[in-house]
């Protein structure tokens, strides 16, 4: 009978030891992998045909950011210049997502098609124009959008919204195709954009 | 008494053997910086530049302060961003970081192991470059805690 214990106790032991060995090894190996990549994909269909490839892990860029103070871009935090004076973003962000999925701005002439929605917690702007057939399509999550505005008055935390963006899933955030190129922005875990 | 003179020569010989080959290994331990240069033309030279890694993080820490302050002008606002995103690539997967590509030109910015490459391919030269990451970190932390206010 002591037998028969001491072996259960042995074998027990071992198959402790196993699984904590395989759920360290499991926990190394996802410590990594569940970081997301910002990807930038660029083809120029013009006479060029020039190509570029950008694939940079969020975790970098959120770390980065902060280190640099150049131009607008200071601590992560960029100020926004242009015709915002006189409007509180924030409010109007508040506003946007306090009123559930509908469409907010359409503008509509001859040759151009802007449309900006909210749906399904992301900030949907679509622009289409004629005379180059070009299509602007920007999708960025609600919560991108109210990290971004969560720093001081006319300016955009962009470490915050890359916070923000790594907590996501999988996300499509700018495509373009026109006559000359496409140009594609998106988020995923992999660390390849092809 | 020749064989006991000779005895010595091999015991002598095999000491500056062990030596040489224990520093180059000391040297390399941190990797090596690589560098390697083609030119496309008749009669285009083919540069290869291995120098170890140590030596260039002791080089750095042996520059003059003063000479030092005059290179970093202009690179020392940037040095903490480098020295982060190298702390950071170091702890990335591998992969093709950024690629650039057109009718004459390819550049290539990838990470392989502890090592960032550069490959540059034109029409009129072929340009590799290759630096251990933590080199890179250790030289920008050097350059950054540097004295001298620039």
């Amino acid at each position: 009978m002591k037998k028969v214990l001491s072996g259960l106790g042995a074998e027990f032991d071992t198959g402790l030891c196993c699984l904590f060995v395989l759920t360290f090894a499991a926990a190394m190996a996802t410590a990594r992998a569940d970081d997301r990549w910002l990807h930038v994909k660029v083809d120029d269909t013009g006479g060029e045909g020039e190509k570029v490839r950008v694939n940079v892990p969020l975790s970098l860029a959120e770390k980065v950011l902060p280190c640099i103070h150049a131009h607008d871009l200071e601590g992560g935090k960029v100020k926004i210049r242009g015709e915002v004076n006189g409007i509180d973003l924030r409010a109007l962000v508040d506003a946007i997502r306090g009123a559930g999925d509908n469409e907010f701005v359409t503008v509509e002439d001859r040759h151009e098609h802007v449309r900006v929605a909210k749906v399904g917690g992301d900030l949907l702007i679509k622009v289409r124009e004629d005379h180059d057939r070009s299509k602007v399509d920007v999708k960025v999550p609600f919560t991108v959008v109210e990290a971004l505005l969560s720093g001081g008055k006319d300016e955009l935390d962009i470490t915050a919204g890359l916070r923000a963006l790594r907590a996501q899933g999988d996300t499509e955030l700018v495509t373009v195709n026109d006559n000359a190129q496409t140009v594609r922005i998106w988020v995923d875990s992999r660390n390849t954009g092809e | 008494m020749a064989s006991r003179g000779r005895l010595l020569i091999q015991r002598i010989l095999l000491v500056i053997v062990g030596v040489a080959l224990l520093t180059g290994l000391v040297a390399y331990s941190e990797g090596a910086v690589i560098v390697y240069v083609h030119e496309k033309k008749p009669e285009g030279h083919r540069i290869w530049v291995p120098a170890p890694a140590l030596l260039v993080d002791l080089g750095v820490r042996f520059v003059p302060e003063e000479r030092l302050r005059d290179a970093l002008q202009d690179l020392r606002p940037w040095l903490p961003a480098i020295e982060a995103a190298s702390h950071e690539l170091e702890r990335s997967p591998d992969g093709l970081l950024v690629e650039v590509k057109d009718r004459t030109d390819h550049v290539m910015v990838s990470k392989g192991g502890d090592v960032l490459r550069v490959d540059v391919d034109s029409e009129t030269e072929t340009v590799h470059v290759s630096v251990p990451i933590s080199l890179i970190e250790s030289v920008a932390e050097r350059l950054g805690t540097s004295g001298g206010a620039v």
